[in-house]
């Protein structure tokens, strides 16, 4: 579970950029967090996965204050998260298997089970006949396949995605989502930041709405 | 722990392969420097051997005055033989010291054979040991036997060795003051290409900390660049000095007439060249080091 508790977040005086937030985001749950450019989603993911500090506040991963963990000790969190950008982030140097297999080489997993499972991720976002690719030579829907294969390899219990379907038409778009709603069926608790009111109409569970860094409302079906 | 450490070397391969014009700029200035460090080494390594020479045939002549009781030469000699870096002390008669003359200098053998009586006095010839050569402790024995009287003169040449002496340590100086910008500017060097490389992965690092990558699991490969780099360039400049060392003597030794013996290289024995290697590969780990503590925060 992630327990958000009054998290303020300024970069800027006197502007707030998440206003005294708390919420709960249960185990296996499906959440779209949603609310108009400049409303706090991406910031709000970024402290979840602690890529940026709260000014004030507290937040529980499965009864762990994370703020509390030291730099350089953060990586424990992050090997519990698979995190998706609209930018979708890949090594474009590096063929489709390389950037999917990433994950698993930081936390030393043998180069044979590396080989298993990330074909096995791959065929699951339908990929695997281009796992030698490079990133640039495919689109951007399969480019997002495969940054969500680098995020799923790894089996975490929580997936981030901040904006995932930023860049996609709404077909693609509705194939992304839709492959989250697998992942989540398996297990994983998704929260997706997106503005997307088409998307969030067809597949949101649980709606969190933003406005100008407070949360306005719940929704949940 | 293997499949571990291929992978880091197999990341590092292909980062140092990726960056690779920028990295054989790298190599090339390590190996410049070193060679530089190594040449001037391996001169003070010629002129040490050749002090040593000088040190090892070292004697020192008393020359005495020739109505010198026997029972004086006889208690001079003994004590001549008590310090600890005497080898041995041995008396040259004037009739001895003649046939020297004669045997060295044939050609002057008309005007020894014109003298009337034997013109040289007779000496007691003293061999110091290799190491104690050009001691203070020797100087100021010779001081004081020379004092006594009955010693008319004494024969040292003990200058020579102190020469070589400086002769090497002024190389070895020179060698460490122009090796040492060098390799400091190898140091400067290897920072600034490590640095580019990592602003050139930013991206990667950035996905590396997303995934939970150790900080050592991030920067391992950029130390064993610098480490790389630095080995690379110490080890081709110790083929170079071996290259230049059997050439100088065809190209240049004879031009250089009575300096070809001070001239002369000599190979640098095995702890200096693993030292040069150890060198360039700490050069290239501190360079490193140094840029990604300061460009990578992680």
């Amino acid at each position: 579970m992630i327990e958000l508790h009054h998290i303020w977040k300024q970069y800027q005086k006197p502007y707030w950029a998440l206003s005294d937030v708390t919420l709960q985001i249960e185990d296996g749950g499906f959440y779209f967090i949603t609310g108009p450019s400049g409303s706090g989603k991406s910031t709000l993911l970024r402290t979840i996965f602690r890529e940026i500090l709260p000014t004030e506040g507290q937040i529980l991963v499965n009864g762990v204050n994370i703020l509390k963990i030291p730099d350089s000790g953060i990586y424990t969190l992050r090997r519990t998260m698979g995190i998706v950008f609209q930018d979708f982030r890949l090594m474009f140097h590096k063929t489709v298997f390389e950037n999917v297999a990433v994950p698993l080489q930081v936390v030393g997993v043998s180069h044979r089970d590396i080989r298993r499972r990330v074909f096995g991720t791959l065929q699951k976002v339908n990929l695997h006949q281009k796992m030698w690719e490079l990133p640039a030579h495919l689109s951007y829907g399969e480019q997002q396949r495969v940054a969500i294969a680098r995020a799923v390899v790894n089996n975490p219990e929580i997936i981030l995605a901040d904006e995932p379907t930023g860049n996609l038409d709404p077909e693609l778009a509705f194939e992304i989502v839709t492959l989250f709603k697998e992942i989540n069926k398996q297990g994983a608790t998704v929260i997706i930041g997106s503005h997307d009111r088409e998307l969030i109409r067809h597949f949101g569970d649980n709606i969190l709405f933003l406005q100008k860094g407070k949360i306005v409302g719940k929704e949940a079906h | 722990m293997i499949e571990k450490l291929k992978f880091f070397l197999n990341v590092t391969g292909n980062n140092l392969w990726q960056f690779r014009t920028r990295n054989i700029f790298s190599v090339t200035i390590i190996c410049l420097s070193f060679l530089t460090v190594g040449i001037f080494l391996s001169l003070s390594n010629n002129l040490r051997a050749t002090a040593r020479d000088l040190a090892s045939n070292m004697s020192i002549a008393f020359y005495l005055d020739g109505g010198l009781p026997a029972d004086a030469v006889e208690a001079l000699r003994r004590e001549l033989e008590t310090p600890a870096f005497v080898d041995g002390v041995s008396l040259v008669t004037p009739e001895e010291a003649l046939e020297r003359f004669r045997a060295n200098f044939p050609d002057l053998a008309d005007i020894v054979a014109g003298l009337k009586g034997n013109p040289f006095p007779p000496a007691l010839e003293l061999r110091v040991n290799a190491k104690a050569s050009a001691s203070r402790e020797v100087i100021a024995f010779v001081e004081g036997i020379k004092a006594r009287p009955g010693v008319t003169d004494v024969l040292f040449n003990q200058d020579w060795v102190e020469k070589m002496h400086g002769f090497s340590r002024l190389a070895g100086a020179i060698g460490a003051f122009l090796g040492g910008i060098l390799i400091l500017t190898s140091f400067f060097i290897i920072s600034n290409v490590v640095k580019l490389n990592v602003f050139a992965r930013k991206n990667e690092i950035e996905i590396l900390r997303l995934v939970g990558a150790t900080n050592l699991f991030i920067r391992l490969p950029f130390w064993l660049e610098g480490i790389t780099l630095g080995l690379l360039g110490s080890l081709l400049s110790l083929g170079l000095l071996f290259v230049v060392i059997r050439l100088f003597p065809a190209y240049l030794g004879a031009s250089l007439g009575a300096l070809q013996e001070m001239l002369r290289f000599r190979y640098p024995d095995l702890t200096q060249a693993l030292a040069l290697l150890a060198g360039g590969a700490a050069t290239g780990f501190i360079g490193s080091a140094t840029s990604v503590s300061k460009f990578l925060k992680v």
